[in-house]
């Protein structure tokens, strides 16, 4: 069975080769291109859609911000960032789980509480942590 | 009795022989759970290889568009979005193998004909699904996955169409 499929593989030729591999670094760059978001780097918070805080995400913090319908709290872990408390009624923001990713989001509609990662670029440096 | 006015060849015979494995193939496709949904091995178009190959570009664009529009009626879902998904997909495929068709055959087989006619069905679909279906830009994190799997069974499919031209040699 074995030696059959191998050599039902002699009859691929050169040109075949060449789109194999064409196929291969097609498969591997998309695969890069499209998931491969860089780490982020710092988290800015909103609330009613004007920025609130920008912090490093390179730390263990505990952050809780108060919103028109009570209090929301966020942790940062070395890197990822989720909602852990919030006082909505269907806690779509805590079931996110954890974000890591530049451009990755997370929206707390009730509370009007947003987080948003951004990569290295340093946008408020004034309100850095 | 009124005499038939369209004459049969025994080329008709064939794209109608052809087609009918090709929707068969494609009706034991759908009705055969796929591990990942929207991807499918696509084996009705060891067929469409097979007939390129054995007979000429002409027959296998009856024998693809055949098999969509048969396929669709069967399943009815002919004129819906899965219909147009399968069509279009046919027809960049079938669009890639009418450029392909003059490869050199010394250094080129019917393996990369597979594998590029796979990509193209795939690109097609996609093409369909960004403009029409689902108009988000975040269908094409799915792209690697489809890239993938038109690899690996472009590749599977080439393979057995050749043991199939083995197995039947030209009269």
């Amino acid at each position: 069975m074995i030696k059959k499929i191998l050599k039902s593989f002699k009859l691929i030729k050169s040109g075949d080769w060449f789109v194999i591999f064409m196929f291969g670094i097609l498969t591997v760059t998309s695969a890069k291109f499209l998931w491969g978001l860089p780490q982020g780097k710092y988290l800015e918070i909103y609330k009613n859609n004007e920025i609130l805080a920008t912090y490093s995400l390179n730390q263990e913090l505990k952050k809780q911000i108060h919103g028109p319908k009570g209090v929301t709290e966020i942790i940062i872990d070395k890197g990822k960032v989720r909602f852990s408390s919030a006082p909505c009624p269907k806690k779509y923001c805590i079931h996110q789980g954890w974000i890591n990713k530049a451009n990755q989001i997370i929206v707390c509609i009730p509370n009007k509480i947003s987080i948003s990662i951004v990569g290295s670029k340093k946008k408020y440096d004034s309100i850095n942590y | 009795m009124t005499l038939s006015t369209i004459k049969i060849t025994q080329r008709d015979h064939e794209i109608a022989k052809l087609s009918a494995i090709a929707v068969a193939l494609s009706l034991i496709e759908f009705f055969f759970p796929s591990p990942i949904p929207g991807v499918k091995p696509g084996i009705a178009n060891i067929i469409i290889l097979y007939t390129i190959i054995r007979f000429d570009l002409k027959m296998a664009i009856w024998v693809s568009l055949i098999r969509v529009f048969v396929t669709s009626i069967l399943l009815g879902s002919f004129l819906s979005p899965t219909f147009f998904l399968s069509l279009c997909g046919a027809l960049f495929s079938l669009f890639s193998l009418i450029i392909l068709k003059n490869l050199n055959h010394k250094y080129f087989s019917l393996v990369s004909l597979s594998l590029i006619a796979s990509l193209a069905h795939i690109l097609g679909q996609f093409f369909v699904v960004r403009i029409w279906i689902i108009p988000h830009d975040g269908i094409f994190y799915l792209l690697p996955i489809f890239i993938s799997s038109a690899f690996i069974f472009g590749l599977v499919n080439a393979l057995v169409t050749n043991k199939l031209l083995q197995l039947n040699p030209k009269k």
